[in-house]
């Protein structure tokens, strides 16, 4: 999430490949995407890893293309119902969504509407997020298995890595304030 | 480093409580003593049936060998504390409360609930009280910004609570703000 260059965070979000569509024909850099082709040719679209479409879209050679786990489909979907969707699915192995948006926001001329996408949605997920983190906390070592259903389930399946920290330091002060409110208890008995 | 998470951002409970007995409570000593200096200042003469404001660590030490009789803070009481859970649910805003009340009442209800006047009730209506609070916050975590948050007459313990999630997701928001201008 950080811009810090030895953030391990921001390197696992960046840990992505971004379409792009080239606009200049570029000889002799065919394997980039991986065929047996040997030149580049105009308004071909290659899979390109996040560091080198910084490079490519500045410099005007090529368009990047929104990536899926932006596009439109989830945006309707985050629309509807922000707590229903499954971000870590929706960015492979670490699920940093925020940490990848907000990399594609850098790059993007109008980073007020990704901006807002991405702020609308934590803010409500957030609520869930702690309220689940507390009433796991609640539970305590014993009580595995509560009244769980299905949706909470998948919505915690479905947690980015971020939201997935500030569950466990949620769920971490709860735990801590039962622990203190029951020693009263037991010293009174 | 080395500390848990958790422990990067807050106190922990116990150490709060420790914080808390340092304020001075009112009790009616049942032995005598000099003014006797300690690090944190000198506190007596304790002359029964005088009243002395003692440190609560103190009070309690006494209490514990049956020295003294704690008097009870004002806001300690049946009355109040329900004049209290109704404002709490009455109002939008957290009501006012000793910073340290939850610390406090807790450490008076084990060490001294037979100075106080029924302790079951208060118990409950602190729980009550403790319950409602809990519910504004949460209710507060929707409209959390990026760079500012109104937390007046929350209380050491209910800040220490929610201090590591809330700057932690503060954080989160500050990244995916965007600055209007540039």
């Amino acid at each position: 999430m950080e811009e810090d260059y030895f953030s391990i965070d921001a390197i696992l979000a960046e840990n992505q490949k971004v379409g792009c569509r080239f606009k200049v024909d570029i000889p002799d850099m065919g394997h980039l995407g991986g065929g047996g082709e040997r030149n580049i040719t105009r308004s071909n679209t290659l899979q390109l890893p996040i560091w080198m479409v910084y490079t490519v879209v500045l410099s005007d050679w090529a368009d990047m293309i929104m990536p899926p786990a932006f596009g439109s489909k989830v945006r309707n979907a985050l629309n509807a119902e922000p707590c229903s969707v499954r971000l870590a699915n929706l960015v492979g192995a670490g699920g940093l969504w925020y940490g990848f948006g907000k990399t594609i926001m850098e790059m993007l001329d109008d980073k007020k509407e990704m901006s807002d996408l991405l702020t609308t949605t934590f803010r409500k997920r957030l609520v869930e997020v702690i309220d689940q983190a507390q009433y796991f906390a609640a539970l305590g070592p014993a009580g595995g298995v509560g009244p769980s259903s299905d949706s909470s389930q998948s919505f915690r399946e479905g947690l980015d890595g971020t939201e997935r920290e500030l569950f466990a330091l949620a769920q971490e002060g709860s735990k801590r304030m039962k622990r203190w409110y029951e020693e009263g208890e037991k010293a009174r008995r | 480093m080395s500390l848990p998470p958790a422990l990067r951002a807050s106190v922990t409970p116990p150490e709060l409580e420790l914080i808390a007995c340092q304020q001075l409570i009112e009790i009616i000593p049942l032995i005598r003593m000099e003014k006797t200096a300690f690090i944190a200042g000198a506190y007596g003469p304790l002359r029964p049936p005088h009243r002395a404001s003692i440190p609560i660590w103190m009070a309690l030490n006494l209490k514990q060998k049956k020295k003294c009789h704690i008097v009870a803070p004002e806001w300690l009481s049946v009355e109040f504390l329900e004049a209290k859970i109704k404002q709490e649910t009455t109002q939008a805003e957290f009501t006012k409360l000793p910073f340290r009340f939850a610390e406090i009442s807790r450490v008076l209800l084990d060490g001294a609930s037979d100075d106080l006047q029924n302790p079951d009730k208060l118990r409950t209506l602190l729980q009550d009280l403790r319950e409602a609070r809990q519910a504004k916050a949460r209710a507060g975590l929707e409209s959390l910004e990026h760079s500012i948050l109104g937390l007046s007459n929350l209380s050491a313990m209910e800040i220490n609570e929610i201090r590591p999630f809330f700057i932690q997701a503060m954080a989160v928001l500050r990244q995916l703000h965007v600055p209007e201008t540039r």
